[in-house]
This record gives structure tokens, C-alpha cells and sequence, in this order.
């Protein structure tokens, strides 16, 4: 379905996968990142100069009110949204001005998505669910089925391979979806909201589910939440508030040592 | 591409009854297709068939209908005769054979069986000009109508329901009072382009015609039909004919002649443009459902990628390319136009029965009907989808995402 992509604009796009070791070099990187928005005869300024950097690893929280550009901020960190200044990089590559299907192509390798309303596509089962962005990458399909169970597995929904979403918990779909975020073994899950229509006990098993792959897998977790709980398990809590990141702090105790950059920039 | 069909196939299938709906404009403009072309294949060659089954370059002298014969200027009732005939045969030469033909049905009366057949009256010329062949006996002789011998040749058909598997040759036939003998027996002929038997009828003198079975008639016939050598000398032959007969009929020079005369070709004329005009009919029938079917699909899509924004959000999120989303909503498309067509594949195929049935046409039905149906119905959905699939694949993500 998929044919190899040749990328359009002159430096070609290489992309790391999750399996190099890059721990010297940020993993994500935002310079000077602001989003303007024209709507109707005004000039809405979601996201103001921005500056961030992600290390390899870290698990950060971005809180904030409605409208204080986080949204924004995840759109451009997905890949979903384009900057109008600034230069994102992702693994080293500026990923923000890529054409639409270099973005798509970087969301599939480089990124998984949590959604807070699951978003598995509806009487398609957890397998298929799990998939689907092996679809569009264009393996066959014996691979694809081996690495989604190896996806499900990791969630510990193995048994439950075979049931659509409407067969499953709330918990349960959550972590299908999350299987399905993992199985292309990116680097990076943005996770919107993703206990948002969660009770507390699934909350917990889903944050655990999450927190584990931090550790165990070195994925870097960049998760939006109002809830505080949430953002006091994070490493790193980023608040966003009329288009700027206003505070970003360290959860004690730091569970990596941060750069010396993240450090005077903090105190900045 | 297998994937797509799949993902298709069941979204076709999760919506029902709207899918049917938008399928049976397709599946009506399909079959409109499919018939079209299998009469295309067929018609021409079976009505070149049946009329030719009525004789070689025939010319047709008919009775005046009553509108011409109701003019005043004209001379009210003057029916083409046996004497007509006799003065073509004198004053025109090149014609290769002419005969008078008069025909009433009766109830014919043989040792075995009643039967109501075709009595034909003609004249000795009547098997030549309509190319009829004898199986068995003789044909009808110059003495045969100089006499008015009540003799008689049978059609193979009324053969068969007078004297079953029997040979008729020298057997008797009665008429009301009058018995006949049968001389001679036809090879079967078939149907003519309008639908009769030709085999079903006796034929005797058009004198012997005229006493015994419709006395009163005197020497008036229903027709003339001559026979020209060549297809070249039709037409000047006709209106050689034509010459004469004015002068028979005595019609003034400004006046409307109280007969008609037609050409073989004028059959095949008209044949051609029944048939024409079924075309045309199915054509633009095949066009609007195909139009209609078409509209549906774009709306029926429409709705579904209104519907699944969320879906293909998720999918733009996961990596798929607008390419992607387009080629899937194209196929969806394309999936269910398809189903639509093989369905109407089916009904054309009904249909062709249904035509072979009524107007004894043979079709040609091959895998170019299966090809045509699909090919068509691809395409419908293909330019129909179009427009859907390129509004799913435009879809900003965010916004896609966003949709409850």
C-alpha cells in the first residue's frame, strides 16, 4: 500500500529509530517555536517564542489552563501542526517545515500518539487496532501481526487480542491504544489527556503502564494533563499559560541528572 | 491496495440499507450498459437474418391505406388486382420473378387433424420471389394457375399440425366444401421480422384462391411482391413499377397513387430503427441511473467521511499520508459501485432473456458483459468518489481529532 517515500525538500530526511543511543543530544528540541492563528480579522498568537528541550528518557507534564496554547504546543510537537517561526527538531532533524508527507512519515517512525478518547477505530479488532500504523509503513502482513502481539503483549492485553473496542474497558482500550503507539518503537509518546475519561483505578494502571515504558524502554513521555496527580508523577512539569511555557520545573527527586543548559535555563 | 478493499468492503457492509439505495442507480445504469452493448453485438446480424428470410431484393406493392383513398381526387377503392400483376409482368423486363400474394386464415381440414392455418393464394413465381424451398413434391405450375387446380403446397409448420411426421405430398385437404391436393412441401423457414411463422400456411392458385376460399374477392389481391435479379436494379425496377401501375390505376399526374410500394431495405430501415431507438432509450437510461447512482455514491461518501473524521484523524495520526486516506475513500468508493454493477450484471442478464424471449433476438453474452459491468462501475465510483475521497484526505488532523 505504502511505497518508499522520497522526501522533497533537499536535505533528505533521515530519521534515528528509538534503538541508537542518543542520550548526549536532546531528543526534542524546540527554538523560538511560536504559532500565529488568523482568525477572522485578528491575529491569534497561540504559542510565543518557545524554547524547550527533551532529553532521551525524561517524562514531562505540560499543564495549563483551556486556551493557553498546550494544545498547540502538542499539535507542533506531533507533527500535526506546522510552526510559523521557529525551528523544531526531532532527533536532531528540524522536522517543523516538512511537507505533509514527510510529517506523515515522521509521526509514523519518530512518534506515538495517546489519545484521551482512546480513538481505536470502532468493530476493528484490539489486533488490527494495534496495526494499523504498521500499515502505513507498508510491512507485510505476518510482521505486522508478530509485532502488534509483541505491542499487546506489552500492555498485558494478550488475552484480549481478538476483541473489538466496544468489548473492552475503558482501561483496556487505553492500553490497546497505547499498544498501538508503541509497536512502531518510537521515541517519542505524546499522550493527550490520557486518563481523561479514565476512573481513578484505571488511571493508575494506565499511568503505571506508562511510567514502566519510561523506564524500561527509555521512551521520552510528553503528556498533557489538568490533573495534578498526574503532572506530580512526571519528572518534569512544563505550565503553559497565554502561549508560554511560564514555568518548568523538576518534580524531586530529579530522576536524571539534567544538562547544564536545562539548568540555567531553569533558573533564567 | 488488498488492505483497502477489506477496510471498504466493511464499511460498505456497516451501512446497509444506504449502500443498497446508492447501489441500485448503478446496478440500473450497469445492466442499461450491459444490454446495450449485448444488442449491439446481435440485433444487426438477426434483423439482417430475418429479413432476408423474406426473399432477395424484394419490392413490395401494397393496398393504399384508407387516408390515401379517402382524398377525393382519387379514385375510392381501387385495389391492386391480378390484372396489376399481369401488366408488370408484360411491361417490365428485367425482373427475375413476380407474384400476386392474397391471404385469408381458415380452418383446414386433413385426414388427421382441423388446424387454423394461413391460406395463401399466389402465383406460380411465389416460391422463387420468396426464396422458399421445396422438400418435397413440386411447385405450383403455370397449368396449376392458368386452371385454377385446386391444388396446394404446405409450410413446414402447418405440415406438422395437419399431418404430424407424415409426408403431406398427395394427400388431401378440404376447405369449407372444397377439397385440395397437396402437391408439394416447404423447408422450414422460420420467422419473419415481424414476429409470424412462415411456415404455417398452405398456398395454392390465386385463381383456385379466389372460388374457394374467399369467393367474392374477384380479382383482388392483398399484394404484389416482385423479385429484382440484383440489389443495384431495386430501386430503378421500383420505380418502373411504379410507371406502370400509375397507368393501371389511372391516378392523374398531381394525384396521390392508391397503393404503395416498398423496398426490402425499407424493412431493414425500419428494423434498424427500432432497434436504434432501443438504444437510444437504453443509452440514456443507462446514463441518468448511472448519474443518479453516481450523486448517490458522492453523498453516501460524503456522509461516511463526515462521519469517520475522527477515524481518519487517527489514522493521519498514526502515519498515514493524505495519499492513503484518498486511496481508501477512493476504493470504498469503487468497492461499493462494483457491488452495484455485478448486481446489475445480473439484471442485465435477466433482461437479455427477457428480450431473447420477446423478440427472438440471439445475444451474444461473453465475458466482455462481466468486464463492461465491473469496468463501468469502477469508473462510476472512481469519478464519484473523487470528490469525497479528496475532502477526506484534506482533512487538517487537528481538526479531524477534535470531532466527537
Amino acid at each position: 500500500m505504502r511505497r518508499p517515500l522520497a522526501p522533497r525538500s533537499k536535505p533528505p530526511l533521515r530519521l534515528l529509530t528509538g534503538e541508537r543511543d542518543e542520550a548526549e543530544a536532546p531528543l526534542l528540541e524546540l527554538e523560538g517555536v511560536g504559532k500565529d492563528y488568523v482568525s477572522g480579522p485578528e491575529v491569534v498568537h497561540a504559542l510565543i517564542d518557545v524554547h524547550l528541550e527533551i532529553p532521551r528518557g525524561q517524562f514531562v507534564a505540560i499543564v495549563g489552563a483551556s486556551g493557553s496554547g498546550k494544545s498547540t504546543l502538542m499539535n507542533i510537537l506531533g507533527c500535526l501542526d506546522r510552526p510559523s517561526y521557529g525551528a523544531y527538531r526531532l532527533g536532531g532533524i528540524d522536522v517543523g517545515q516538512r511537507s505533509v508527507d514527510e510529517r506523515a512519515l515522521v509521526r509514523n517512525r519518530l512518534l506515538g500518539f495517546v489519545f484521551q478518547g482512546f480513538n481505536l477505530l470502532p468493530r476493528t479488532t484490539a489486533l488490527e487496532n494495534v496495526e494499523l500504523p504498521l500499515v502505513y509503513r507498508g510491512l507485510p502482513r505476518r510482521k505486522r501481526r508478530r509485532l502488534a502481539l509483541e505491542a499487546l503483549e506489552q500492555v498485558g492485553l494478550l488475552a484480549r487480542v481478538g476483541h473489538r473496542p466496544n468489548e473492552l474497558s475503558g482501561g483496556q482500550q487505553q492500553r490497546v491504544a497505547i499498544a498501538r503507539a508503541l509497536v512502531t518503537r518510537p521515541p517519542l509518546l505524546l499522550a493527550d489527556e490520557p486518563t481523561g475519561n479514565l476512573d481513578s483505578k484505571t488511571t493508575l494502571e494506565v499511568m503505571e503502564l506508562l511510567e514502566r515504558l519510561v523506564e524500561t524502554e527509555r521512551i521520552t513521555l510528553v503528556l498533557v494533563t489538568h490533573e495534578d496527580d498526574i503532572a506530580a508523577r512526571a519528572h518534569r512539569v512544563l505550565t503553559v499559560r497565554d502561549g508560554r511555557i511560564e514555568d518548568d520545573s523538576y518534580n524531586a527527586p530529579p530522576p536524571r541528572r539534567p544538562s547544564n543548559t536545562e539548568l540555567s535555563e531553569q533558573e533564567a | 491496495m488488498l488492505e483497502a478493499m477489506w477496510l471498504a468492503l466493511r464499511s460498505v457492509a456497516r451501512s446497509g440499507l444506504r449502500s443498497v439505495l446508492t447501489m441500485l442507480g448503478v446496478l440500473i445504469g450497469v445492466a442499461a450498459v450491459v444490454v446495450v452493448v449485448a444488442l449491439g453485438q446481435s440485433a444487426r446480424d438477426q434483423i439482417g437474418a430475418q429479413i432476408e428470410s423474406l426473399g432477395t431484393n424484394l419490392i413490395y406493392v401494397f393496398n393504399g391505406d384508407a387516408e390515401t383513398r379517402s382524398r377525393r381526387n382519387e379514385r375510392v377503392g381501387h385495389r391492386l388486382s391480378v390484372s396489376d400483376a399481369e401488366a408488370l409482368r408484360h411491361q417490365i423486363a428485367g425482373l427475375r420473378a413476380l407474384t400476386v400474394y392474397a391471404s385469408r386464415p381458415a380452418q383446414v381440414v386433413s385426414d388427421l387433424e382441423t388446424a387454423r392455418v394461413d391460406v395463401v393464394g399466389a402465383d406460380h413465381d411465389y416460391l422463387k420471389v420468396r426464396g422458399y424451398e421445396l422438400r418435397s413434391g413440386r411447385d405450383l405450375s403455370v397449368l396449376d394457375v392458368q386452371t385454377k387446380a385446386r391444388v396446394a403446397l404446405i409450410g413446414s409448420t402447418a405440415a406438422r399440425r395437419l399431418f404430424g411426421d407424415t409426408d403431406p405430398v398427395g394427400r388431401g385437404l378440404r376447405v369449407g366444401q372444397s377439397r385440395f391436393e397437396i402437391v408439394g412441401a416447404l423447408a422450414a423457414k422460420g420467422q419473419n421480422p415481424f414476429g409470424s411463422d412462415q411456415d404455417d400456411r398452405i398456398i395454392m392458385p390465386v385463381g383456385t384462391w379466389a372460388t374457394h376460399i374467399a369467393p367474392g374477392r374477384g380479382q383482388q389481391v392483398d399484394m404484389i411482391m416482385a423479385s429484382a435479379p440484383t440489389a443495384a436494379a431495386v430501386v430503378s425496377l421500383r420505380d418502373d413499377m411504379d410507371r406502370v401501375l400509375l397507368e393501371q390505376h389511372r391516378i392523374p399526374l398531381e394525384g396521390k397513387p392508391d397503393y404503395r410500394l416498398l423496398t426490402q431495405d425499407s424493412f431493414r430501415q425500419n428494423q434498424e430503427e427500432i432497434y436504434r431507438v432501443l438504444s437510444v432509450v437504453l443509452v440514456s437510461v443507462a446514463a441518468i441511473s448511472l448519474f443518479v447512482g453516481g450523486v448517490g455514491v458522492t453523498n453516501v461518501m460524503l456522509v461516511s467521511v463526515n462521519e469517520r473524521r475522527r477515524e481518519i484523524g487517527t489514522r493521519l495520526a498514526v502515519g498515514a499520508r493524505p495519499a492513503d486516506i484518498r486511496l481508501q475513500f477512493l476504493v470504498e468508493a469503487m468497492t461499493l459501485t462494483s457491488a452495484g454493477g455485478l448486481l446489475g450484471l445480473g439484471l442485465a442478464l435477466a433482461g437479455i432473456f427477457a428480450l431473447e424471449r420477446q423478440l427472438g433476438w440471439v445475444m451474444q453474452l461473453d465475458l466482455t458483459a462481466l468486464g463492461l459491468a465491473l469496468g463501468t462501475s469502477l469508473c462510476i465510483g472512481f469519478i464519484f468518489g473523487l470528490l469525497p475521497a479528496q475532502r477526506a484526505a484534506r482533512l487538517d488532523p487537528i481538526l479531524a481529532l477534535r470531532h466527537e
